[in-house]
């Protein structure tokens, strides 16, 4: 599982982070590195929720395969 | 109701206000927040001809998905309202809020790092502190209290205090500006804004002068574009803070205080297991947002075939959109165990609230010192507190008692 990070619209919510802060990391000033994220086997739960929190939807879920989530 | 411009059409019309539409209007025991979802019923986008206070028609823009369009468009529309222009006779941009793309960036990176998460953390301390001390006070006193005026509003004005490097012994002089700049006459309001103002100038020029360890010393030495800040613009800078930082937060307190007075069965459930707090904090800032987004479209431009012609305003109600079914299931339940909770008190786009970690930390400490040290509480004499609309919505009195008073 891959999230796409759409850094242009990452406005430093944080909710990502807070969310998920083993996934998510930001920069000093609060918003996203700004490079996709290759998510690690056993965390695509967490990656999952921390992406549908980002109220900018600048989180993109890319090969979500839904028996991973559960 | 006001003239409609010619530009809309009348089928976009709709009387409607955020001051005397319904629900709106203080009053005890109103939900201003839940009345506006009822615009989920109606038309995604229309016109208000009379719905500022200084007498201005908006475009009203209903769903979640339009206000993320709009207010991620700094650049078609545009924040700088110069809501400090009436009161001033000149325009004094409140900084990064009134500065549009691309220079907000400069302003914006410079003061991000000073309101971040991290940073946020760091201050954990001594606001945690500062609320245990008004809530022990409050305790001592007996068995009730009025939580706007003993509680929140001391509160954010100590935590605002803190942060600009003031001494709190300033506190009760910056209420008595609060609470005519929030609830005031508009002479009064307009009064505070320029008191504000003045101190506000005072502090850039004596922190020129004699630098200290604080966000004022920080502002003046600080380089945009490479040069330094002039004077009007760290003005602009603390002047928006008061603005943004106090009444806010308070009104948040007050909502969240409210609906755990009216839901014992919530509050236990957060006594018992405090680490809910922090995401009964965000269902809280879905259901009882406090900000209308205003923006001023910056050209003529279309918004799926309606024109919206320069100068008009768009209005974003974060309420509203906190209320889109097609964006929360459910959204007129409040679950403070919500999942996957996207809210939009804070807006969208890059002038997302700069405060807004400040804020939600400051919501949570205040939820779990009060529960870990008010035994069950409820509303005092049964009186439900006052709230409104308007362009901050508000909640005027929260009288609670425990334990045997008020029975
Ligand atoms: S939640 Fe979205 S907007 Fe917020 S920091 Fe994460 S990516 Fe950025």
């Amino acid at each position: 599982m891959k999230i796409r990070v759409v850094k242009e619209k990452c406005a430093g919510h944080a909710r990502c982070w807070a969310q998920s802060p083993e996934i998510y990391d930001l920069d000093d000033e609060g918003y996203i590195l700004d490079h996709d994220i290759d998510v690690p086997e056993g965390q695509e739960r967490a990656a999952w929720l921390g992406a549908k929190s980002c109220p900018e939807r600048a989180l993109v879920i890319e090969d979500y395969k839904k028996d991973s989530a559960a | 109701m006001a003239t409609v411009p010619d530009h809309v059409p009348a089928e976009l019309v709709k009387d409607f206000s955020y001051f005397t539409g319904p629900g709106m209007c203080p009053m005890r025991g109103g939900d201003p927040q839940g009345a506006l979802a009822a615009l989920h019923d109606g038309p995604p986008v229309f016109y208000a001809p009379n719905n500022t206070y200084d007498g201005y028609g908006t475009w009203v823009f209903v769903r979640a998905e339009d206000q993320r369009r709009v207010l991620q468009d700094a650049e078609t529309f545009s924040s700088h309202r110069k809501i400090f222009e009436k009161a001033l006779g000149y325009d004094l941009p409140t900084i990064p809020l009134e500065v549009d793309p691309p220079e907000h960036g400069a302003y914006r990176s410079l003061l991000n790092p000073l309101l971040s998460p991290k940073r946020v953390m760091a201050m954990e301390t001594a606001n945690r502190a500062r609320a245990v001390e008004l809530i022990e006070a409050i305790k001592a006193k007996g068995n009730d209290c009025e939580v706007m005026n003993e509680f929140a509003f001391p509160f954010a004005v100590g935590v605002f205090l803190e942060f600009l490097g003031l001494p709190q012994s300033r506190r009760e002089e910056f209420l008595g500006w609060a609470d005519k700049q929030f609830h005031g006459t508009p002479e009064e309001r307009g009064e505070a804004i320029r008191t504000v103002i003045a101190f506000m100038q005072e502090l850039v020029e004596l922190r020129r002068r004699e630098p200290a360890e604080d966000f004022m010393t920080f502002v003046v030495q600080a380089k945009v574009d490479g040069r330094e800040m002039t004077d009007k613009e760290a003005v602009g800078m603390g002047a928006l803070l008061f603005v943004a930082g106090l009444d806010t937060v308070a009104a948040a307190i007050g909502f969240d205080f409210r609906y755990l007075a009216e839901n014992p069965k919530q509050q236990e459930e957060l006594r018992a297991e405090p680490k809910g707090v922090v995401l009964a904090v965000e269902e809280l800032l879905r259901a009882f947002p406090t900000v209308i987004m205003t923006r001023i479209a910056s050209r003529d431009t279309e918004y799926d075939g309606i024109k919206i012609k320069k100068g008009d305003r768009i209005s974003c109600p974060s309420m509203v959109a906190n209320r889109d079914p097609e964006e929360f299931p459910d959204p007129n339940t409040i679950d403070l165990a919500r999942p996957n909770n996207r809210h939009v008190a804070f807006a969208y786009g890059p002038h997302r609230c700069l405060g807004s970690h400040l804020a939600r930390r400051e919501l949570a400490i205040a939820m779990e010192e009060w529960l870990k040290r008010i035994p069950t509480f409820r509303l005092k004499d049964d009186v439900a507190p006052t709230t409104y609309g308007g362009h901050v919505f508000g909640i005027e009195d929260v009288r609670l008692a425990w334990g045997a008073a008020g029975q």
